[in-house]
C-alpha cells in the first residue's frame, strides 16, 4: 500500500476516499433521518393546509411569511409562547441556583447524614411523573397555586432538580480539593468560593445542565395540561395541541407553531454548545 | 516574620484507630526553612494542613508569634500555602490569581497592582501575566503558585511537595530558585516533601517523621551522621545505610563487633551505653560511602578486611555500586566505590569496612546507642 502511494499519489488518495464511503453513507442516512422531518416541518410551516393536503412535499410556492405573523397574533402563539418563556426561564435558573449549590455541599464538605441525604435526592429521578401528578395537582390546589405559572415552575423545579444535582455533582466532585483549600488560604468564605470558584469553573456543567432542562421542559406537556387550564397561561406544547381537533388538524398552523417553538431551543443550543463541548472533551481543569 | 510553635498537635480521623500525626512537638523558628520529611502517609501534609488550618486540630495547638491558632480559621492566620497540584485557578489569568487573594484582603488596587509586577518580577513572571494557567508550562505554574503566596507578604509560607510534578532536571532549578527567594525574603517556611535531596539541600533543619510521630528533627547532616533510629538511617541516603546484623564482644575495656566473620573495633561509644549488649546480637550500621576497595585509601582511617561475594556491579558514572552478599547476612550491602572498580560480577572480594564510621543500633528497638560526645 505504501509503495503504491508512492507511485500513485492520485490512486491512493481514491483508496482513501472510497474506504470511507461506509461512513459517509451511513452519516448521510443518518442526518436523512433526524434532519429530515425537520426540515419538511420547516417548509410546511411556510404553506396553508390546502396547499399541504394537495401536495405534502412540495416546496412553499409562494412562500407565506405571513403565517408566522398571524400565527404569533390570531392563534396566540405569542401569548404561549411568553408564558413558556416564563416558565422555563424561571425554572431554570431556580434549577441552576438550587442545584449548584446542593451540589457544591453534597461535592465538597463532608457532614453527617450526607449519603442518606444524597441518596434521598436522587431517588427522586426514580419518581415517573404520573405517580406525582396527582398528589402535585393536591398540593398546589391547597396552596392556592393550582392554574398559576408560578405553582407550574415550583412543579418543573421539583421534578428536575434531582437530575440537575445528579449532573452537577459527578462535575464538581472532580474539581481538585486543592483548589478550594487555595480559595480558603486566600481568605474566602465557603459561599464566596461558590460563586467565584466553583460556578465559573463548572460553567460547562452547568451549560449542559442548562440545556438539558430547557429542552426538557420546553416540550413539557403532562405537568402543563393538569395543572394549567386557562387558554391564557398555556404554554407553547398546550397551544399547539389546542390546533389539533378531533375532526380537523390545522397542520399548516401547527407547523407554524412548532417552528416558532422550536427556534428557541436551536438559539440556545447554538449558544451553548461550544461551552458544552468543551467541557465534555477538555480536561476541563488542569 | 514569626516562629510557629506546634504543642502535642494530634490529629485522629473518625473511625481510624491509630492516630494521623501524634503529639508532634516542634519549634520552628523565625525565618527558618523547616523541612518535614518522610514517606508518604506518615502524616506529614496532616500537620501541614493543620498548620494552615484547613483541617481541624484533635488536640493540641498551633501557635504563631505565641498566638494559639487552634480555633482561627485558615484566612485569618495569615499563612500562604503552595500546593502539589498548585492549584492555580483555571479561569483566571496569571495576574487575577496573582491578585485574587489580595483583592479580598480589600487592599487598594494600586497596592495590588504594584505587588503583582513586584512578584511577577521577581520571578519572571511579566510576559505571562495575561495567559491562563492551562497555557503555562509546569515550571511556569510553579512559579505562579509561589508567586501567588509571596504577594501576600505572609508571616508563614508552607509548601506541600510543590516539586512533584515537575521533571527532573526542572526540579533542580526549581529548587535552587526557591532557596534563594526563600533566603531573599527571609520568611519562616515549612516544607513538607518526600525527598531526601530537597530535604538535604533545601532545609536549615530537617523533622523526620514515620507513621505519625517525629523521629527526628536536627540540621541535615547532623542527621545523616547521626540518625536517631534504623528508620531514619534507611530513609536518608541514596543508597541508604547498610544495617547488618553482628554481636557486639567485650575484650577487657575494649569493644568490638563481629559482622560477616569479620572484626570490628567499637571506638567512640560510652562503654556503659554498649555494655547491656556484651555478647548479644546488635545491630550494625554502615553507609555506603564507608566501604573501601582498599584498606589505602584516603579518609578510611579503621579499615577491617570483610570478604563478600560481589552480586551486581553498577558503573553510574561519577561513582561505582557494588551489591554485595556478606556471610551471614540476609541483607545485601551497597558499596560506593569510586568511578571505576576492579570488581565484577561474581567475583569473590575483600572490601574494608572504615570501623570508625559504624553505627550500632539496638535490634529490639531500633534506636542508635549515640557516640560519645567529640
Amino acid at each position: 500500500m505504501a509503495a503504491l502511494a508512492e507511485r500513485h499519489p492520485g490512486l491512493a488518495a481514491w483508496f482513501g476516499y472510497i474506504r470511507r464511503i461506509p461512513w459517509l453513507a451511513f452519516l448521510l442516512l443518518y442526518t436523512i433521518v433526524t434532519g429530515g422531518p425537520f426540515v419538511w416541518v420547516a417548509l410546511m410551516s411556510l404553506r396553508t393546509t390546502n396547499e399541504i393536503l394537495d401536495a405534502p412535499y412540495a416546496l412553499p410556492s409562494p412562500a407565506h411569511w405571513g403565517k408566522f405573523a398571524e400565527a404569533w397574533t390570531a392563534s396566540k402563539y405569542g401569548v404561549y409562547f411568553w408564558n413558556s418563556l416564563i416558565v422555563v426561564g424561571c425554572a431554570v435558573v431556580l434549577l441552576t441556583l438550587i442545584g449548584a449549590m446542593a451540589a457544591h455541599a453534597l461535592a465538597r464538605f463532608q457532614f453527617r447524614g450526607r449519603k442518606a441525604l444524597r441518596l434521598a435526592i436522587l431517588s427522586g429521578m426514580m419518581v415517573p411523573p404520573q405517580l406525582l401528578i396527582l398528589s402535585l395537582f393536591q398540593i398546589l390546589l391547597q396552596f392556592g397555586l393550582y392554574n398559576t405559572l408560578a405553582g407550574l415552575v415550583l412543579a418543573y423545579v421539583a421534578t428536575q432538580l434531582a437530575m440537575t444535582i445528579y449532573i452537577l455533582e459527578g462535575f464538581f466532585a472532580q474539581l481538585p480539593q486543592d483548589l478550594f483549600d487555595a480559595a480558603r488560604m486566600d481568605g474566602y468564605s465557603d459561599f464566596e468560593i461558590f460563586w467565584k470558584i466553583t460556578l465559573p469553573i463548572g460553567m460547562p456543567a452547568i451549560a449542559t445542565t442548562v440545556v438539558l432542562n430547557f429542552i426538557i421542559l420546553w416540550n413539557e406537556f403532562l405537568f402543563a395540561i393538569v395543572l394549567l387550564t386557562d387558554d391564557d397561561k398555556r404554554t407553547l406544547p398546550l397551544g399547539i395541541m389546542h390546533f389539533m381537533g378531533a375532526h380537523q388538524l390545522d397542520i399548516g398552523m401547527i407547523a407554524t407553531g412548532l417552528m416558532i417553538s422550536i427556534a428557541p431551543i436551536i438559539v440556545l443550543y447554538a449558544c451553548f454548545s461550544e461551552i458544552m463541548i468543551k467541557g465534555m472533551t477538555a480536561g476541563a481543569v488542569r | 516574620m514569626a516562629v510557629v510553635k506546634l504543642e502535642a498537635l494530634s490529629k485522629r480521623y473518625g473511625g481510624n484507630a491509630e492516630a494521623s500525626v501524634r503529639s508532634m512537638t516542634l519549634t520552628i523558628a523565625d525565618g527558618e526553612f523547616m523541612v518535614l520529611l518522610g514517606p508518604s502517609g506518615c502524616g506529614k501534609s496532616t500537620a501541614l494542613r493543620m498548620i494552615a488550618g484547613l483541617e481541624p486540630i484533635s488536640s493540641g495547638t498551633v501557635a504563631i508569634d505565641g498566638r494559639v491558632v487552634n480555633a482561627v480559621p485558615a484566612k485569618d492566620r495569615d499563612i500562604a500555602m503552595v500546593f502539589q497540584s498548585y492549584a492555580l485557578y483555571p479561569h483566571m489569568t496569571v495576574r487575577q490569581n496573582l491578585a485574587f487573594g489580595l483583592k479580598r484582603r480589600r487592599m487598594p488596587a494600586a497596592e495590588i497592582e504594584k505587588r503583582v509586577a513586584s512578584a511577577a518580577d521577581r520571578l519572571g513572571l511579566g510576559p505571562y501575566l495575561d495567559r491562563k494557567p492551562h497555557a503555562l508550562s509546569g515550571g511556569q505554574r510553579q512559579r505562579v503558585a509561589l508567586g501567588r503566596a509571596i504577594v501576600r507578604s505572609p508571616k508563614v509560607f508552607l509548601f506541600d511537595e510543590p516539586l512533584s510534578n515537575l521533571d527532573a532536571a526542572l526540579r533542580v532549578t526549581t529548587r535552587n530558585e526557591l532557596i534563594k527567594q526563600q533566603h531573599d525574603l527571609g520568611t519562616t517556611t515549612i516544607y513538607v516533601t518526600h525527598d531526601q535531596v530537597e530535604a538535604m539541600t533545601m532545609g536549615d533543619r530537617i523533622c523526620i517523621m514515620n507513621r505519625g510521630e517525629v523521629v527526628q528533627i536536627g540540621r541535615p547532616l547532623d542527621v545523616y551522621r547521626a540518625p536517631a533510629d534504623t528508620f531514619v538511617a534507611r530513609f536518608l541516603g541514596s543508597p541508604p545505610m547498610n544495617l547488618m546484623s553482628g554481636v557486639l564482644r567485650r575484650n577487657g575495656a575494649d569493644h568490638a563487633v563481629e559482622v560477616a566473620g569479620a572484626v570490628l573495633p567499637v571506638t567512640g561509644f560510652e562503654a556503659g551505653l554498649l555494655a547491656p549488649f556484651a555478647d548479644r546480637p546488635i545491630t550494625v550500621g554502615i553507609r555506603p560511602e564507608d566501604i573501601y576497595e582498599s584498606g589505602a585509601q584516603p579518609g578510611c582511617s579503621a579499615p577491617a578486611a570483610v570478604s563478600a561475594r560481589v552480586a551486581a556491579v553498577e558503573p553510574l558514572g561519577a561513582e561505582t555500586l557494588l551489591v554485595l552478599s556478606l556471610a551471614g547476612q540476609a541483607e545485601e550491602c551497597v558499596a560506593r566505590v569510586g568511578r571505576v572498580s576492579a570488581h565484577s560480577h561474581g567475583d569473590a572480594a575483600t572490601l574494608y569496612l572504615d570501623a570508625a564510621t559504624l553505627h550500632l543500633f539496638d535490634p529490639q528497638t531500633g534506636r542508635a546507642l549515640p557516640r560519645a560526645a567529640g
